[in-house]
């Protein structure tokens, strides 16, 4: 039975890969992705020595961090909320509501955040100026571009994520619950003693795979948010690569850059799964 | 069996999206071939063709257009339009890289000269066919030779046709100003950069638009930075009080002054523009909002509410395309501003006549295009002089009026309630075509086109000082080396991402005093002086030629 799978992933997984070859030769149209002159590892030492790397690096690894280190918990203790919520008519509401967000196009989002945040129309812009704020445009400062990215982002996918804590926490056995209670546990220490530990496992793997996107920062949202002003934060990885390969036409290089990036994500997810199996025995392999 | 069905499922499903796949990539060549096999003998011995176009968002369905209709029938040619309004840079690379393209593709630029060394073998060098079957692309490379310059790629060979469209003015930026706020103030027309900041703060601080509310005006406004360079109706042009002349909107900062290539971004007079910019916005009289809001913004803000207008001083292409129909009377145009009353520098503008009246690649045909000399036929029409009057202004008839003596004149818009501007984009290819406008051609112009030559008029003193050959880039008669072509765009995007995050910091937050040697040295560092030694040497090239 797992013949068909093994067809699927050779077929859409492995065999487009020899295109990375590209990333070590002059891109010959003439001749196809394989043909071109072999430049070995020339572009990937472009790249490290770009004037841009070090903020590059930088601003993707802060951008994805950061994602993870608020965006991670988030769901989680979503999810333990409502959990603790007994009504099942408004567990499921705000269940529903927490999760539509997640069902907006990132243009859309990217717009409504526009709006939103104008300092002269908006009425994010609008409490701020009550607040004694005025002049801060959140959407042009450096300082404002990572907290608005990533809490727009939790606003956003926060609900859909807790579903699949939902779903691992429906699992206890209610019993554990009783006997818990039976001796003494209030609220808090039932989420700490039962609820924690019969989701720990989920939370591991879920945080292994996300280690493996560090660099992975979404390409479509930090490039509708990039301004002239956020530049020096805005500019990541990925939207480097756009500029370079779509805009100047550097297939090479930009495959380069790319390889480089998905290198770095694939250290990190290994590493990650090494810590976690040594520490909790909890592992991808 | 019971393994078998899931196999079999499996393989289906992969097939199904294989030929899902590659069926959306080959839609346009699977169609041309067969268009093309059957093409000589369809009905009425027409040839079947494949096109592209690349048109405004506001263009109307080509089937609408009957000069377009009437042209095909004449060439013997009936093409198959594949319209693109958005996107046509992805589209592009996808198609590019596919190999797969149809058999003409029309737009300004829509294939560059760097995707054509990209990849050769793609499109048809036209050299011989221009001489062949098109007397009238051949008549506009005698008539104007730079045009020749313009198709002519460093091996020689000409792939896309360039096109003229004669009438537009020098300068695609206009300086405009509230004169209705201006007398409402008992205010003179600004004359040099204090005056201007003076008038500005006149029209923040004592309610200019006169409707109560001191705090709703805006004193200047300017078109949005992109983070990939700067472009029109950008204050970069007060470097024209500098003596800088700007070419082309100067994106990348590049500009000549007296026969030397150098780069405004690392230029002192450049220090001091952004100095001024950042006093007029520390005093609050730059739209907070001037780099983070969009073009579509940009323009509504300056439309006001009704007969308020809430913007005091800016740029734009024309008076009615900025501000409105209602606001347009209340906008006069400036002329180029001194930097002091006592500054001795020859004032300049941003010098557009080239790109605003030439472009090229507007056209090119696929290598592998079956019947060539009928889409060059086809391709001979658009430069008829007639036709390219047409492709410009729209169907004689509906558009354009035939005088009967020769002469000819742009009708008002058939719709009420558009400009002359809109109405053009609108019903024909405009600007995006091909076209070839004869200078001995007699044509009474639009009301929109009359009036940009008006608003035009205070800037032409800058602009006729202007000496064509040592002042202006003339980037669109230069082609540059792949290699250098490569080398200089890796350098221009690292320079701009650092320069563009400068300029709108030092603007908005200041701190230019003391952060401009380090970044001088940066820009150095990425290799401007390289960029500036390459274009130096093309430039020469180009001027000894000449």
């Amino acid at each position: 039975m797992v013949f068909p799978a093994i067809v699927v992933v050779l077929l859409f997984n492995y065999v487009p890969m020899y295109g990375i070859q590209l990333a070590f030769r002059d891109y010959d149209f003439t001749k196809g992705l394989t043909g071109g002159a072999w430049r070995g590892l020339h572009y990937f030492e472009q790249f490290v020595t770009n004037y841009m790397f070090a903020d590059l690096m930088k601003n993707t690894v802060t951008i994805s961090l950061a994602t993870i280190i608020l965006g991670f918990p988030a769901p989680i203790v979503l999810a333990l909320i409502l959990n603790q919520v007994k009504w099942r008519r408004a567990k499921k509401t705000l269940q529903t509501t927490v999760y539509l967000p997640h069902f907006i196009s990132i243009v859309v989002m990217v717009g409504l955040l526009n709006v939103l945040l104008s300092p002269n129309t908006g009425i994010v812009g609008h409490i701020l100026d009550w607040l004694g704020w005025g002049d801060f445009n959140m959407l042009a400062s450096t300082r404002a571009f990572v907290p608005v990215y990533v809490l727009s982002d939790i606003w956003q996918h926060c609900g859909w994520n807790s579903i699949i804590y939902l779903a691992a926490l429906s699992t206890v056995d209610p019993q554990l619950y009783d006997s818990a209670k039976i001796d003494g546990a209030g609220r808090w220490q039932t989420i700490l003693h039962v609820d924690l530990p019969a989701i720990k496992p989920t939370i591991i793997i879920l945080f292994i795979l996300s280690m493996g996107n560090v660099l992975g920062t979404g390409f479509e949202k930090v490039f509708l948010m990039q301004n002239a002003l956020n530049l020096p934060v805005s500019e990541v990885i990925v939207t480097y690569v756009y500029k370079i390969g779509i805009i100047s036409n550097q297939f090479s290089y930009s495959a380069a850059i790319g390889l480089f990036n998905t290198l770095i994500n694939f250290i990190f997810l290994v590493a990650m799964n090494a810590i976690s199996r040594r520490a909790s025995n909890i592992s991808l392999w | 069996m019971k393994k078998a069905v899931p196999i079999l499922l499996t393989l289906g499903l992969g097939a199904a999206l294989l030929a899902g796949c590659s069926g959306s990539a080959n839609n346009e060549s699977g169609s041309a071939a067969a268009g093309n096999e059957s093409g000589n003998n369809a009905a009425g011995g027409k040839v079947k063709l494949t096109a592209i176009i690349t048109k405004h968002p506001l263009t109307e369905e080509l089937a609408k257009m009957k000069w377009l209709q009437d042209a095909e029938d004449r060439a013997g040619v009936d093409i198959q339009w594949q319209e693109v309004t958005a996107d046509w840079d992805q589209k592009k690379g996808a198609l590019l890289a596919g190999g797969d393209v149809p058999d003409l593709i029309v737009g300004p630029n829509a294939i560059s000269d760097a995707d054509i060394a990209q990849f050769p073998g793609l499109f048809q060098d036209l050299t011989d066919l221009v001489a062949k079957d098109a007397p009238n692309v051949q008549a506009m490379f005698n008539d104007k030779p730079e045009t020749k310059v313009i198709a002519t790629q460093t091996d020689g060979k000409i792939y896309g046709l360039p096109k003229y469209q004669r009438f537009w003015p020098a300068t695609a930026t206009r300086q405009f100003i509230n004169q209705k706020w201006l007398d409402h103030l008992g205010l003179k027309m600004p004359t040099t950069w204090d005056e201007l900041f003076n008038v500005l703060k006149a029209f923040k601080d004592q309610d200019a638009n006169g409707n109560g509310d001191p705090n709703d005006e805006i004193p200047m406004d300017f078109a949005p930075t992109g983070t990939g360079g700067f472009g029109y109706f950008q204050p970069t042009v007060l470097l024209g009080s500098e003596g800088i002349t700007l070419t082309d909107g100067s994106g990348t900062g590049y500009f000549v002054e007296d026969g030397k290539v150098k780069n405004f971004l690392t230029d002192d007079r450049y220090k001091q523009m952004v100095e001024f910019l950042h006093k007029c916005y520390a005093a609050g009289l730059i739209n907070p909002e001037v780099f983070t809001q969009d073009y579509t913004k940009f323009q509504s803000v300056a439309r006001g509410t009704g007969d308020t207008a809430k913007v005091g001083f800016t740029w734009g292409w024309e008076v009615t395309d900025r501000f409105g129909n209602q606001l347009a009377p209340q906008y006069t145009s400036v002329a180029p501003l001194k930097v002091s009353a006592d500054s001795t520098a020859k004032l300049s503008w941003d010098y557009d006549y080239n790109s605003l009246n030439y472009g090229s690649n507007m056209v090119v045909m696929s290598a592998k295009t079956k019947n060539k000399d009928a889409a060059m036929k086809f391709i001979n029409e658009l430069y008829d002089p007639k036709v390219s009057m047409q492709v410009l202004f729209g169907s004689l008839g509906t558009n354009i009026k035939d005088n009967g003596d020769g002469s000819y004149t742009v009708l008002p818009p058939a719709d009420k309630n558009m400009d002359p501007g809109t109405w053009k984009w609108t019903s024909t290819w405009a600007d995006n075509g091909p076209m070839y406008i004869a200078d001995s051609l007699k044509l009474t112009l639009g009301t929109d086109m009359q009036s940009v030559g008006k608003q035009t008029e205070p800037l032409m003193g800058a602009l006729g000082a202007v000496n064509p050959r040592t002042d202006v880039l003339p980037s669109m008669f230069i082609k540059y080396s792949t290699d250098d072509n490569n080398a200089m765009s890796l350098v221009n995007t690292n320079m701009m991402t650092l320069a563009i995050a400068k300029y709108s910091q030092w603007i908005t937050k200041g701190g230019i005093e003391n952060e401009w040697d380090g970044y001088v040295k940066n820009l150095e560092k990425i290799g401007l002086p390289n960029n500036l030694k390459i274009m130096q040497k093309y430039y020469d090239d180009y001027k000894s030629k000449a």
